[in-house]
């Protein structure tokens, strides 16, 4: 007997072209099913885009929002002295904080100590407060006019009002025509101008403001600064931040409160990512319910064609070939579900946002001067991992490493994934989310086993 | 003749030999599927393996087609030992060398007569126009020339099983096996089949056939027989017997 040992002189080979063809031959071949696990995956996947889009859109778009109202707006306030009373901002100290290089603008307000009412027969305590201030104010918290106009250097020195946006409400104000006027300490001031709101600054919006001039002259008030607004280079917000309460009083730089109003809006934004969090965590158990039914869905179809893959290997294809051509099923059936998922998902995004009236991309000023950081996309898509079942390809692999099994020839089948899944186990992917739907469907393909056996 | 030893100047005509192959099955209790099996089939011969149902015909056809591998015993296909090759080798080995027929045909259900006998030559890495080429001469050898684009739920059993036998030879192997291709099939049909086989050999094809009919096996040139999976016959005559269809009434020869 003549035995050669040789090295393989005959060599088995798959074309890309066919390797492509027969990865997608068994979707062609069912339609309907390759349609239905498609949808799973849609589904799965459309909600996670939708949970994650929607959610990061909204906390965008009030990052946006907040960007837009400027990060870079500071505000000083008096503290408490030692003995636990309000201290005191001293006069000069507005024009010691414009001093300061990086202060782009400054503008202080006194609180008067005077109430205003619709007219003077009426008294009843409203809640809104009178502020004595300069026409740069305005400007320095970059507010908008629902009506009229602001107090300029003129009506400054004359009985006239700005009302913000809450007190005009409260005073039942909301057009100039006819010349309303406001009553203050008796006094009757003609409303010149209605603020916009400002989501900065809600005391400006619960206040009358009138020029300092008209305040020493018609209500011979003192003017003390109560409050200081300042706009800072967007880059040195910090470091001006950090030397305003000695520059304000040098001697008692604790008896001053510094802030930064846009603070408190970010810290909402941080609250609402707490309830993403959770949405996300129900989008994810979702998707990981999903891919458990896909994944049992694909592994019945590898059983099932355990006669195709014994056909496969008798006609010579390796091991690798039968691998691939299942790696190439799961990826174009997760790819065709993903994208329809990804789509479907972005579609709901896109739709919420415009209902919901949050910014678009094209809503944001090309270039925003007081932006400070640079702003997420309001409308964000997240990209969606697409979730390929890697894990049937695992059994099918298992199976071609024994011919066998596998070969339509033989009647019985021993055992199931025994010995041969020992090399596939933990080859294919390594990721959780595989690990837990892998040892799920093997106790229930286990299961299944036993009952057929 | 199985045993015996080639000249060293001429080389061995044997496409197929094995020697000593046994093939245990590990359980309650141990099953001993072949046993000591020693066989040589030189190219261009027409083999029938029989005997009873469980002798290890079966198994004998897988371990020849290198599905399976002996637990004991060498093999050598055109004088490559089986034992050599890695998966790959194996694979290789079999996309060009073995063809194969089922009792079941197992065909692909949605794919055309012609795309079927094409799947026989994917693994050899043909294009596809080449492969469609071949696929139509293959089916033309086997009579079919005229059902290229008809699936199989469209085709007759015997047809089915036509497409199955020119897959198989499509891509000219050194060996057809056949594992009881007309065991699915009713006599008429089953005489066409074997009528094929025998013509595809009298063209040259080497060809393995297991049966369970005794009738098929007589007409062929040459018997393997298996009991308890040792060969206990291998009878030769060297005129094919004319292959009748059994009459209805059963009555014998
Ligand atoms: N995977 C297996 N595990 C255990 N025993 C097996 C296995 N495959 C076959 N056998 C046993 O090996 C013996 C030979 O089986 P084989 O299938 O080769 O018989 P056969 O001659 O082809 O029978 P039939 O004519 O019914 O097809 C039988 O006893 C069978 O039970
Ligand atoms: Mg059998």
């Amino acid at each position: 007997m003549t035995i050669t040992p040789l090295a393989p002189k005959w060599r088995s080979k798959l074309l890309a072209a066919d390797a492509l063809a027969t990865g997608t031959q068994g979707l062609r071949g069912r339609k309907g099913r390759t349609f239905m696990t498609a949808i799973g995956i849609a589904i799965g996947i459309a909600s996670m885009v939708a949970v994650i889009g929607i959610s990061s859109s909204s906390k965008a778009d009030l990052i946006a929002e907040i960007d837009k109202l400027g990060t870079n707006l500071l505000q000083i306030q008096p503290g408490n002295d030692l003995a636990g009373n309000t201290a005191k901002l001293p006069v000069e100290a507005p024009a010691m904080v414009r001093r300061i290089g990086p202060v782009e603008q400054a503008s202080s307000v006194s609180r008067l100590n005077a109430g205003v009412q619709r007219n003077q027969y009426t008294d009843d305590s409203n809640g809104l407060d009178v502020y004595a201030t300069e026409p740069h104010l305005f400007d320095t918290l970059d507010g908008q006019l629902d009506e009229g106009r602001f107090l300029d250097a003129q009506t400054a020195t004359v009985p006239t009002v700005v009302l913000g946006s809450v007190a005009a409400e409260r005073l039942g104000i909301d057009a100039l025509v006819g010349g309303p006027v406001v009553s203050i300490a008796g006094r009757r001031f003609a409303v010149i101008g209605i603020l916009e709101a400002l989501p900065l600054n809600p005391d400006i919006d619960r206040a009358v403001l009138i020029g300092n001039t008209a305040a020493e002259r018609y209500l011979g008030a003192e003017i003390v600064p109560t409050a200081i607004y300042l706009r800072t280079n967007p880059e040195l917000v910090e470091d001006v931040r950090r030397i305003l309460a000695r520059t304000v009083k040098p001697a008692d730089p604790n008896e001053v409160m510094v802030s930064r109003p846009s603070d408190a809006l970010e810290a909402r934004a941080q609250v609402d990512q707490n309830l993403q969090n959770l949405l996300l965590g129900l989008g994810a158990v979702a998707l990981l319910v999903g891919g458990v039914g896909i994944a049992n869905v694909m592994i019945i179809s590898v059983l099932e064609r355990r006669g195709e893959i014994g056909l496969r290997r008798a006609l010579g294809a390796k091991r690798t070939h039968i691998a691939t051509q299942f790696i190439l099923e799961s990826a174009s059936l997760a790819t065709l579900g993903g994208v329809i998922g990804t789509a479907l998902g972005a579609t709901v995004t896109v739709v919420y946002a415009r209902q919901q009236d949050w910014l678009q991309p094209e809503d944001l000023p090309p270039e925003s001067p007081r932006r400070s950081h640079s702003a997420p996309s309001p409308v964000s898509i997240p990209p969606p991992g697409p979730l390929a079942s890697t894990l049937p390809t695992q059994y099918a692999r298992a199976d071609a490493t024994c011919p066998r099994r596998t070969c339509p020839m033989s009647r019985r089948q021993d055992g199931l994934l025994p010995r041969c899944s020992g090399n596939g186990r933990g080859r294919a992917h390594g990721s959780p989310l595989a690990c837990v739907i892998g040892s799920t469907t093997l106790f229930w393909i286990r299961a299944a086993m036993s009952l057929y056996a | 003749m199985a045993n015996a030893e080639a000249p060293a100047t001429a080389p061995s005509r044997a496409v197929l030999e094995l020697t000593g192959v046994s093939k245990h099955y590990s359980g309650s209790p141990p099953v001993r599927a072949l046993d000591d099996v020693t066989l040589s089939v030189d190219a261009g011969e027409l083999v029938a393996i029989v005997g009873a149902s469980g002798s290890g015909k079966s198994t004998l056809l897988n371990i020849i087609g290198t599905l399976d591998r002996p637990t004991e015993g060498q093999i050598a296909i055109e004088q490559t030992a089986v034992a050599t090759l890695s998966d790959a080798g194996l694979a290789g080995l079999r996309s060009r060398r073995i063809g194969f027929v089922f009792q079941q045909f197992h065909l692909l259900e949605a794919a055309t007569a012609l795309d079927n006998v094409a799947t026989g030559l994917i693994y050899q890495g043909i294009r596809r126009g080449r492969r469609r080429a071949m696929a139509k001469e293959a089916l033309d050898r086997v009579g079919l020339g005229h059902r290229l684009d008809h699936k199989p739920p469209k085709l007759s059993g015997g047809e089915r099983q036509r497409v199955a036998i020119a897959r198989a030879i499509v891509g000219d192997p050194a060996i057809v096996l056949a594992d009881e291709p007309t065991g699915n099939l009713d006599s008429r049909t089953s005489a066409d089949i074997v009528d094929l086989l025998i013509r595809l050999n009298r063209d040259g094809s080497t060809i393995i056939i297991i049966t369970h009919d005794q009738e098929l096996a007589a007409s062929l040139p040459r018997r393997v027989t298996l009991n308890d999976g040792r060969v206990v016959g291998d009878d030769t005559h060297g005129a094919h017997l004319p292959y009748q269809t059994p009459e209805p009434t059963g009555a014998a020869l």
